[in-house]
């Protein structure tokens, strides 16, 4: 329960919440902290503040202040990778990295735990690549008092899947590349795919392990193909050869060399002709020449999901088609831009 | 408790078709049950400990029925017109008592649940079997002491209304005036200007004998007689 009195009273009583200060384009924070006793000294600043009355707090049997709340919905929100501190600041508490990784909302948790009134949470779009420390999410309870039944439902609804929020960390792979392609074999025209496919894994920490160049040719595919999982490779990149003309033969150099789980096609532009298959749970993916043209493409919405353990399979790569088209932008700006941010 | 699966087969075929509704009382149901300790209700220890009240006739409230065993002529099934998807579960051996009320929150949240299907029906159907509880539904532990006149068992009280003559049972007489007036006569019936009328073929008995005479009556009572 709420008791208001006026702000010239308070002297001597403790502040029921935070009292927020805000200079713009200078400073938004606490300018008094809850619990802090007031004093004469404070009245001035406090109704400078606006603060011409005060809340008492009474709690009743079945009521919790906003911070303890707060708590309760960051512990049930938190999942593996996710840390926080239970020092809730204007009510808020802030979920951090605990370690660079990719960032997983159960997105469908979040909905239904945000449908519960007086309760909220905010988050990064799933899948985006964070770093250990950064902020990926925050809750509070929306009143200053509120029931503790709602807060402990809307606490259950979050730790379904073990939480909410998680951080994956990406694992360090070791990646074979074909460069396919009779032009570049041939000498005719000098390779670029390479050197951008390799700026790209090790950006995510992973190193390449091995580079095979050949022509358009299944029967060297397929060698090459198990020449590379024969060595130590747990993931391999093919490039070219995904599109439609007779000598694009990549795809069915995946298969004859064995791959399951083979899903040619996506919904995303760049990449609709990307493809993932997979050979002993090593990951091939198949990229196609949009990967040389485009500064990112539907392979930098796949490969942190990949090296982060996921299975990319025709589910995921539908589901990419909300959100999955590049805007093309002069200067790419990418991930600070809404592409693969539909789900 | 039969499995959910089984649960919903044999509430859709009673009910007579398969909607979201049903898998909403049927979770009701077994939530319900579980949060007041009968793991059985439909078996003879337990089917006399259980009083539900359903606060709406909706497609749920058969569900909360099938999937209970509870039945309004057994007097466990107690309908109270509220218009509110929710029913409350009564033990009556250890008092407790908790209502269970499906979200409004629910039904936006179909489309999250179950993307992948276009048709809302259909979505809903799915959606709600993904759900779990605590999207589902909200519960409250309530106070629900089942008045003796609602009790199951015989008739404990009978009275006549004293404007019609009619019999009332279980004390849901009116006073008005000192006098025990049934509801129809106190005007809160849901029908009016009620008049006696005949009807067609009032002969009609279900063993379908038509123009019986008295030696055939003769007759059975000689059978009987064999018979015992």
């Amino acid at each position: 329960m709420l008791k208001k009195i006026k702000v010239e009273n308070a002297v001597g009583t403790q502040l029921a919440h935070d009292i927020t200060e805000i200079r713009p384009g200078e400073f938004k924070g606490a300018a008094f902290r809850k619990g802090h006793t007031v004093c004469d000294d404070d009245i001035c600043q406090l109704q400078k503040l606006g603060k011409n009355h005060l809340y008492l707090i009474d709690l009743g049997d079945d009521e919790i202040h906003e911070n303890q709340a707060a708590a309760i919905l960051a512990r049930a929100l938190a999942g593996d990778g996710v840390v926080w501190e239970d020092d809730p600041k204007e009510g808020k508490i802030g979920l951090h990295a605990a370690f660079d990784g990719l960032l997983k909302v159960e997105t469908t948790s979040l909905a239904a735990f945000n449908m519960i009134d007086e309760v909220m949470c905010a988050t990064l779009h799933n899948n985006t690549l964070v770093k250990k420390g950064e902020v990926v999410g925050a809750t509070r309870a929306i009143p200053l008092v509120m029931k503790q039944a709602p807060v402990e439902r809307a606490a259950a609804i979050a730790a379904q899947c073990k939480g909410t929020l998680k951080v994956k960390p990406l694992r360090k792979a070791k990646t074979g590349l074909i460069i396919t392609g009779n032009e570049v074999f041939h000498g005719l025209i000098e390779d670029r795919f390479a050197p951008v496919l390799s700026e790209k894994i090790e950006a995510l920490g992973s190193e390449v392990s091995g580079v095979i160049f050949t022509p358009d040719n299944q029967d060297k595919i397929v060698q090459a193909i198990k020449e590379l999982l024969a060595g130590d490779c747990d993931l391999l990149l093919l490039s070219g050869g995904m599109s439609v003309d007779p000598d694009d033969v990549t795809r069915k150099s995946i298969r004859r060399a064995g791959a399951v789980d083979f899903n040619y096609g996506a919904a995303v532009l760049p990449g609709a002709m990307f493809l993932t298959a997979y050979i002993d749970n090593t990951p091939l993916l198949g990229i196609p020449a949009c990967g040389l043209h485009h500064r990112t493409t539907v392979l930098d919405l796949v490969l942190p999901r990949i090296l982060a353990g996921e299975m990319i399979g025709k589910k995921e790569l539908s589901f990419m088609g909300h959100g999955g088209l590049c805007k093309d932008c002069q200067e790419c700006v990418y991930p600070h831009c809404p592409f693969g941010r539909g789900l | 408790m039969q499995d959910f699966e089984t649960l919903m087969a044999g509430s859709a075929e009673t009910h007579g078709h398969l909607c979201p509704g049903q898998v909403v009382g049927v979770r009701m149901a077994m939530l319900g049950c579980r949060l007041i300790g009968l793991d059985e209700p439909t078996c003879h220890e337990q089917i006399k400990k259980l009083i539900v009240y359903v606060e709406m006739d909706r497609c749920t409230a058969d569900a909360v029925a099938y999937a209970t065993g509870v039945k309004l002529g057994r007097r466990s099934l107690k309908f109270m017109d509220y218009g509110i998807m929710a029913a409350t579960f009564v033990n009556l051996e250890t008092g407790k008592a908790f209502r269970v009320l499906s979200t409004e929150e629910s039904r936006d949240l179909a489309e999250a649940y179950a993307p992948e299907i276009p048709k809302k029906h259909a979505r809903q159907l799915e959606a709600y079997k993904r759900m779990p509880d605590s999207v589902l539904f909200r519960v409250q532990k309530v106070d629900a002491r089942v008045k003796d006149a609602d009790m199951p068992g015989p008739t404990r009280y009978k009275t006549k209304c004293q404007l019609c003559g009619q019999v009332i049972r279980d004390g849901r007489e009116i006073v008005r005036n000192n006098k025990n007036i049934c509801k129809p006569c106190s005007q809160e019936s849901y029908f009016k200007h009620a008049r006696e009328v005949t009807w067609p073929e009032m002969d009609w008995t279900p063993s379908n004998v038509t123009g019986i005479t008295e030696s055939q009556i003769e007759r059975d009572k000689t059978d009987l007689l064999h018979i015992n």
